[in-house]
């Protein structure tokens, strides 16, 4: 039973980066209208960022702010120097543009980093027990991390005048112009914020496991799932969606192996796009 | 305001959709564009608002010619149009839909709302001002916190007016207002238009329901087939020969 609830626990954990990786996804393809394949390379370049900072400034605090800063600044570059260019072609092209993209920064950073893996020196704690629980205390700082994350997105999509107009433009584009809702500020804003949750999702995975140039490139498939699983542009969903998709995927590890789980990823992505494709908060795309 | 509609011209291949059709409004006025499905009115909608490129003619809107300005900086400029079919954020709430279109808003970007929140909250206390008016105004008030997907045609006819009012629109298009309207809501519709028409919102009105529309303008064109055949005052035009012919077609007398 012990076993059941630590491997829960560990779901939990992994489904909260999935759900970030996951609402990175769903932010953008919201508004920008496209699957960013580039979203787990931005987790890696966010970690590098962090790793690098914390070496400079010895705080990991610190640190964290560099890899974030990284994020959103590396996203909102794409957005200025690729994805503004192809605004105005099929999304296939800013799709095959994102996975050219995600090749390009993954190379960029074995280039400059190395293929080794890195780690974070962080302190060793005494684990919490709780229950018969052992519950890591850094994890419980992850899942504030995460939960906070996903708070302050709220925060600016519902209760601020970009985060409005963010939404105006995610629910009707056309009308949105027509109403003079200028884009420019609204693909800032959606790029810096979806670069930046990319990150700290990169940072908490980085910091739990090890830092790799291909750690975003796996979490990939494992997003989209939960961005679908959710209901595509609805930030929530893609959190819950990680959750449950984190939790399936340790559950299933003892009966399928560690290296296949992200199969079960990949199953409950066909699974929900063959019974409920708009997900568990999705609305129907294009009936109005 | 002024504003002149320029030898607007739209053609697809060889087959010209909008010919050089011109239209002048000297103050802020309401006038009527008419004309049998498929003259081009709605086409040349799309071109005054710059949502679809033109093949020559120019808008000038207070005497500043638009050239080829784009949608969004049209609509800044003060000409906003409505749609045949209602358009609306349909997962935003009433009130969230008026919002939205309030035009310069400080929170315009991150930054302004992290580091000068004072200011953005100000601001947004006068925008929601406004859309409370606005909402009064058009009586919309039982559904200000429904989701706009959900109310019903006369209600989302009202929803689009509200929302050109608060962009602060010199000049109102509207796109057959009156489609789908009972008789009670059109008759409190053209009262709000004369209304705020009355405080210098000039509009132009594309509408079939020739009857409500004559009362409400103060001059009528009439297009088809992509050219204008006539204009003027609406009861020398319906009486006009080549409008009845065009307009209720060759059978009628």
């Amino acid at each position: 039973m012990t076993g059941f609830a630590e491997l829960l626990l560990s779901g939990v954990m992994s489904g909260l980066i999935i759900g970030l990786a996951g609402l990175a996804v769903t932010l953008v393809f919201g508004i920008a209208r496209f699957s960013n394949a580039a979203t787990g390379d931005t987790m890696t370049l966010g970690a590098y960022g962090a790793l690098l900072g914390t070496t400079l400034t010895g705080s990991l605090i610190f640190g964290g702010l560099v890899g974030l800063l990284a994020g959103a600044l590396a996203a909102v570059l794409s957005y200025v120097l690729v994805f503004r260019q192809l605004a105005n072609r099929s999304p296939i092209s800013s799709l095959l543009a994102s996975i050219g993209l995600a090749f390009f920064v993954r190379a960029g950073l074995g280039l400059a980093f190395g293929h080794n893996q890195s780690v974070f020196q962080l302190d060793i704690v005494r684990p919490i027990r709780f229950l018969d629980l052992r519950i890591q205390p850094n994890d419980l700082k992850f899942a504030a991390i995460a939960l906070v994350t996903l708070v302050i997105v709220f925060i600016i999509l519902h209760m601020t005048p970009i985060g409005r107009r963010m939404r105006a433009v995610a629910d009707n584009p056309l009308l949105a112009r027509v109403s003079g809702i200028a884009p420019r500020p609204v693909m800032f804003t959606l790029w810096a914020m979806a670069g930046a949750v990319s990150a700290i999702a990169g940072i908490i995975l980085g910091m739990k496991t090890v830092v790799s140039p291909e750690m975003g490139w796996d979490m990939l498939l494992p997003a989209f799932a939960a961005a679908v699983l959710g209901g595509i542009g609805h930030p929530v969903g893609a959190i819950v969606g990680g959750l449950v998709i984190g939790v399936a995927q340790e559950l299933a590890t003892p009966f399928v192996g560690f290296t296949y789980k992200i199969a079960v990823s990949f199953i409950v992505l066909l699974l929900v796009l063959l019974v409920r494709p708009r997900g568990m908060f999705g609305r129907v795309e294009g009936v109005r | 305001m002024t504003l002149e509609i320029k030898e607007m011209s739209k053609a697809y291949g060889g087959l010209t959709v909008v010919d050089r059709v011109s239209i002048t409004m000297e103050d802020a006025d309401i006038i009527g564009v008419i004309g049998p499905n498929g003259a081009g009115k709605s086409t040349l909608f799309s071109l005054v608002t710059g949502f679809l490129d033109g093949n020559g003619g120019d808008v000038v809107l207070d005497g500043k010619p638009l050239g080829n300005a784009s949608a969004v900086e049209r609509a800044q400029a003060g000409m906003v149009r409505t749609f045949q079919v209602p358009r609306e954020f349909a997962h935003m709430t009433v009130r969230e839909n008026l919002m939205a279109a309030a035009p310069g808003q400080g929170g315009e970007n991150l930054i302004t709302t992290f580091f000068r929140p004072a200011s953005v909250a100000r601001q947004e206390k006068e925008i929601a001002g406004k859309v409370e008016e606005t909402i009064r105004f058009l009586k919309l008030g039982v559904v200000a916190d429904t989701p706009a997907g959900r109310l019903s045609g006369g209600q989302k006819k009202l929803l689009e007016l509200g929302r050109a009012l608060m962009t602060g629109a010199k000049l109102i298009m509207l796109d057959e207002p009156f489609a789908g309207v009972n008789p009670v809501l059109i008759e409190e519709l053209s009262q709000k238009i004369r209304e705020l028409n009355a405080r210098g919102i000039g509009f132009l009105i594309i509408e079939h329901d020739l009857g409500a529309l004559s009362k409400l303008v103060s001059k009528l064109y009439v297009m088809d087939r992509g050219k204008l055949i006539a204009s003027g005052e609406p009861a020398a035009v319906l009486s006009d020969a080549a409008v009845r012919e065009a307009y209720i077609g060759g059978g009628a007398n």
